[in-house]
């Protein structure tokens, strides 16, 4: 059963938005869509939809994957959440509902694809993944291209980590964290480890603020 | 720095409070993501449009394949082939471009069975019915977002336990 059929009563205009027009960051305003969403708000949806799915796919990336299998993943992780979202008790935990459940899709899409790979090497209908992180040709800025080139000496992990995190806009970093699988101490918003690494990298890199 | 001054100086850097700096980085980080990798044109209107199907419990294909060939003298005009697969069935179509903004679909549903088809557009479903060979089509399609579904049939040597759904592509 689906919110709508219980409470069909619609809300207020231009609720759904209150949260982002706060500023407040994407956990909120995804927490505010939900509720938006189950108090009859048939916008609401979309909205979260168009929020969160930049996000679902740099997920989706980050594990390497085709862009027809990143899409896949985006859209299986929607498919699930509107299925399971009154199954969701506090709205806050939403977004690391979201990136938990993508990651999920995805390594199942990289465990398909590496024994499609495996089996089925010669007669392969699946794209060829991508065997790296996409090459930095269309940088704008030399900062931009000293900072990928740090960014690229970090482990697969810290990259994986870093580009979720920069979709999430001012971070929640207990959300991102726990569903990165990556606990955060408990007296706050930390660095972290990975932005830690890529600090260090950068300034022992002459380059950085050179340009 | 040796490394045990390195490694110190990381767990230092680590357990210090996000700042404005790490921000500023991570805007910058998503600024280059945005450039090398964007997300793709159309997929929030896809994703939406699978969305809005009335019966969300479905049996998820996979696009796995896509060809294009040139059609006609000229070679200007594509047909795309495309191939999806799920845990049931596999859904080949080919879509060719017909008078301007129509195109034709022929599709082929393996294993071959008589199944219910319903294609959906913006503009609303069209249904047909495979032969016994999986063999399907519709003609005098409009251009814009469709989906393929694959009913439950009765009577069907093949019985879908639920209905299976391509992801929504653009003709």
């Amino acid at each position: 059963m689906t919110a709508e059929a219980r409470d069909p009563a619609p809300t207020p205009a231009g609720r759904a938005n209150a949260a982002s027009e706060s500023g407040a960051g994407l956990a909120a305003q995804i927490a505010a869509d939900l509720i938006a969403h189950r108090s009859g708000d048939t916008h609401a949806m979309g909205l979260l939809v168009r929020r969160v799915t930049p996000l679902l796919w740099h997920v989706a990336r980050g594990f390497r994957l085709d862009a027809a299998s990143a899409e896949d993943v985006a859209q299986n992780t929607l498919l699930a959440f509107v299925r399971h979202s009154d199954e969701i008790i506090e709205p806050h935990a939403a977004l690391r509902w979201l990136i938990v459940t993508a990651r999920r899709e995805a390594m199942r899409a990289v465990t398909q694809r590496d024994r499609t790979e495996l089996v089925d090497d010669a007669a392969r209908t699946v794209p060829a993944p991508e065997t790296d992180e996409p090459e930095p040709v269309a940088l704008a800025t030399a900062a931009q291209r000293v900072l990928w080139r740090n960014v690229g000496r970090l482990s697969e992990r810290c990259r994986q980590l870093l580009r979720v995190i920069a979709f999430a806009e001012r971070p929640d970093y207990a959300t991102l964290s726990t569903a990165l699988g990556m606990p955060v101490g408990s007296i706050g918003p930390t660095r972290g480890r990975c932005l830690a690494k890529l600090r260090m990298l950068l300034a022992s890199d002459p380059e950085w603020g050179a340009s | 720095m040796t490394d045990n001054d390195a490694r110190s100086r990381e767990d230092q850097l680590a357990a210090q409070l996000f700042d404005q700096t790490d921000a500023e980085l991570l805007a910058e980080l998503a600024r280059i993501y945005e450039q090398i990798d964007p997300v793709p044109e159309g997929l929030v209107e896809r994703i939406g449009f699978t969305l809005t199907l009335a019966d969300l419990e479905i049996e998820l294909a996979r696009l796995i394949n896509e060809t294009r060939e040139p059609i006609g003298a000229r070679g200007e005009e594509r047909a795309r082939t495309v191939t999806f697969s799920s845990e049931s069935l596999t859904t080949m179509v080919t879509i060719t471009p017909q008078d301007i903004g129509q195109f034709r679909i022929d599709g082929w549903l393996a294993p071959g069975a008589a199944l219910a088809v319903e294609l959906r557009t913006d503009r609303g479903s069209l249904r047909t019915t495979a032969d016994l060979d999986g063999r399907f089509e519709f003609i005098e399609v409009r251009g814009g977002l469709v989906q393929l579904v694959i009913h439950p049939t009765a009577g069907s040597d093949l019985q879908l336990a639920s209905p299976v759904v391509t992801p929504a592509m653009e003709l």
